[in-house]
């Protein structure tokens, strides 16, 4: 029987006794079988030593049980893990971060405790996924669309507590800014409310995020502080009207006017969706189509294309660039896009272009034009959680397709965050394609552009492949730490990540010798002293197991 | 053991003790196990390649059979209970907090059920 790390096999059993009292014998899984389950499907250390591997797992279904559960974890020091729905797939899965852990699986707290089209809120448990939340919409006819990411199964809490994003207006598609009050249940097994929730009778506790007073919600994101059992959402009024365009433009130098006049497009609330940066010069899709190029395959170029691509450096060269120009294929393709009334979004377009034509050659056209509300059956010919719908499609990354005979066993995430300029993009190219193909791994092989989740950085989100070999599964490990520590030299961090890279993650940010780790630490050792909430997640230890595991 | 060897050690075993195809007799539709194919199977798996499962399927088999699991007439039970619990490629397995095994009975007795097509 594996076992909590200092806990002895009696006591872990007594333990199991009395968390069986609170959520019932049938929501407690020990066996092997059952603990097969909360592994990380998508682990490349699958049976080796470095696995992160559960002891046990509980599914409470009530904020209450989940206090009694901190409770009696305090009691015996049982290290409890929690999951929201446990699809946090790339970045961990249903795994935790330390061995011996308890998985608390909240994916049975699964109500969706308030919809409010009038305020345009909701308020729901961490075991709803985008899916649920979506169908709950749609089957009472509100107007109101979710955000999603790819993965529609993840949890609505969950992707938002480890600072996911989704793909419409900015202001939704940043998950965890889009929150508006947390109900927690600290290591203790106390209860506490966030923002508004503070106040006993709060009329407004999904109207108005801080509340009085420290604002601390983001203590409960990539952390280990407390245990989120509610949070609001605010959800965007489903909106008349979408249109999706392109702006083109044909010299390599363009990128950076790009860029910028985007980031003032943005930031004045004139380009209103998602926007998208491919290079169809270079052969990289925007992130909108990713999913098609993986369900069938690239588009084929033509071999003149092919060798100048071959000879361009960081995805240039004169002859390329006077290629694309004879041809007509742009170097650069922009896909912005609008919600909301059609003369408004119409006259929005009109001034985006205006604004672009001070780039000599800039084009434009208008790719999709669409009246709400959508029709979801034909909802693929669109990139679906631009409408707020969730879908799975994005499990075509590493699947067995046409053009990919050999599918992955999964995918480590790669996700630095880089400054949102024309200049950072070819800089990343160039400091991690070279530290890519030094280290034989098969990220950044050729030019590769970083996505606009955010609307003030950039973004790079690469699948790492995971694969049936446990040496090359180790190089791409080894390889990850390495491109961790590159782009920590030049002032670039993950914005998220793995368990067993956020020790690696977390020493980059290590402003001040590690003054954010070490404040961390003194409000670990003061919410949580017996260090019973995930141990080791994003980096931050109990002090009884900090310096055997840092 | 490598884990491709283990699983096809496991289904081989599994399609030794498999129920003949004789045994599957049209039987009504098990509503229960639509409801948990359609919760959780049916985002990969309905037909058109926007689906990842039935893109893979599709591939792998190249026309031997369909690449949609609600058409196929060779899945047994625990065919069924094998791929959930497993999971295969990137589909990860799925715990018990979502399906059950309860929940797991009825999809396996929705999916084998000859003519669980798709609209049917």
């Amino acid at each position: 029987m594996r076992v909590p790390p200092g806990v002895s096999e009696t006591t872990f059993r007594r333990a199991l006794a009395e968390f069986a009292k609170v959520v019932g014998a049938e929501w407690v899984f020990s066996s092997d079988a059952d603990l097969e389950l909360y592994r990380d499907a998508y682990t490349p250390f699958r049976d080796r030593p470095e696995e992160r591997l559960a002891s046990a797992a509980l599914a409470p279904d009530s904020t209450e049980q989940v206090q009694q559960i901190a409770r009696i974890a305090n009691r015996y020091r049982i290290p409890l893990y929690p999951i929201s729905t446990g699809r946090n797939l790339g970045y961990g899965g249903a795994a935790p971060a330390a061995t011996g852990s308890v998985v608390l699986d909240l994916k049975r707290m699964n109500r969706i405790l308030e919809v409010n089209e009038r305020h345009a809120y909701a308020l729901v448990e961490p075991g709803v996924s985008y899916f649920d939340l979506h169908r709950h919409i749609k089957e009472r006819g509100l107007k109101l669309w979710i955000d999603c990411p790819d993965p529609g199964w993840g949890s609505v809490m969950g992707n938002a507590i480890d600072r996911g994003g989704g793909y419409t207006m900015a202001q939704y598609r940043n998950h965890f800014d889009a929150h508006c009050g947390m109900e927690v249940v600290l290591p203790d097994g106390e209860l506490l409310r966030t923002g508004m929730g503070a106040i006993p009778n709060a009329t407004t506790w999904q109207q108005y995020k801080t509340g009085c007073g420290p604002w601390i919600d983001g203590l409960f994101s990539q952390s280990n502080f407390g245990i989120v059992t509610k949070m609001g959402f605010w959800l965007m009024p489903e909106p008349e009207a979408y249109m999706r365009c392109t702006v083109s433009v044909p010299r390599y130098q363009d990128l950076m006017p790009l860029v910028d006049t985007l980031n003032t497009l943005e930031n004045s609330r004139i380009v209103t969706g998602f926007p998208d940066i491919a290079t169809p010069l270079l052969a990289y899709p925007p992130v909108g189509q990713v999913q098609l190029w993986n369900e069938t395959g690239p588009p084929n170029l033509a071999p003149e294309h092919q060798a100048l691509l071959r000879d361009a450096k960081l995805g240039y060269s004169p002859a390329l660039e006077a290629y694309g120009i004879r041809q007509g294929i742009p170097y650069w393709q922009l896909w912005v896009s609008f919600y909301g009334p059609m003369e408004v979004i119409e006259a929005q377009w009109q001034a985006t272009q205006r604004h672009f034509r001070r780039i000599d050659g800039a084009s434009f056209s208008v790719v999709d034009q669409v009246r709400m509300p959508v029709d979801e059956s034909r909802i693929f010919d669109y990139h679906e959680p631009e409408f707020g719908v969730p879908s799975l499609r994005a499990f075509s990354i590493g699947a067995r397709s046409p053009w990919n005979p050999t599918p992955s066993h999964g995918h480590m995430w790669f996700s630095p965050i880089i400054p949102r300029t024309g200049e950072a993009i070819i800089e990343a190219n160039r400091v991690f394609g070279e530290a890519a193909r030094d280290l034989g791994m098969p990220l950044f092989t050729s030019f590769t552009m970083p996505a606009c989740f955010w609307e003030r950085a950039f973004i790079f989100i690469l699948a790492t492949p995971v694969t049936e070999d446990a040496d090359t599964n180790r190089r791409y490990v080894d390889g990850f730490h390495k491109l961790i520590e590159i782009g920590g030299q030049h002032g670039w961090g993950e914005y998220r990540t793995a368990p067993m890279f956020q020790q690696a993650v977390m020493d980059v940010y290590g402003f001040n010798n590690h003054a954010l780790m070490r404040f961390h630490e003194t409000l670990k050792d003061a919410i949580d002293p017996q260090g019973i909430l995930s141990p080791g997640r994003y980096a931050i230890w109990p002090k009884h197991l900090r310096s055997t595991r840092k | 053991m490598n884990r491709t060897w283990a699983l096809r050690a496991v289904i081989a075993v599994v399609l030794a003790t498999g129920p003949s195809a004789a045994a599957w007799s049209a039987q009504p539709e098990d509503a229960a196990g639509r409801v948990v194919y359609e919760r959780w199977c049916s985002h990969c798996h309905d037909p058109g390649l926007r689906h990842p499962g039935t893109n893979a399927l599709t591939v792998k088999y190249r026309g031997q059979k369909s690449g949609v699991i609600r058409e196929w007439t060779d899945l047994t039970p625990e065919l069924v209970r094998f791929w959930v619990r497993n999971g295969i490629s990137v589909m990860a397995p799925f715990r018990k907090t979502e399906i059950t095994d309860a929940e797991l009975a009825a999809l396996a007795r929705y999916l084998t059920r000859t003519g669980a097509l798709p609209g049917g």
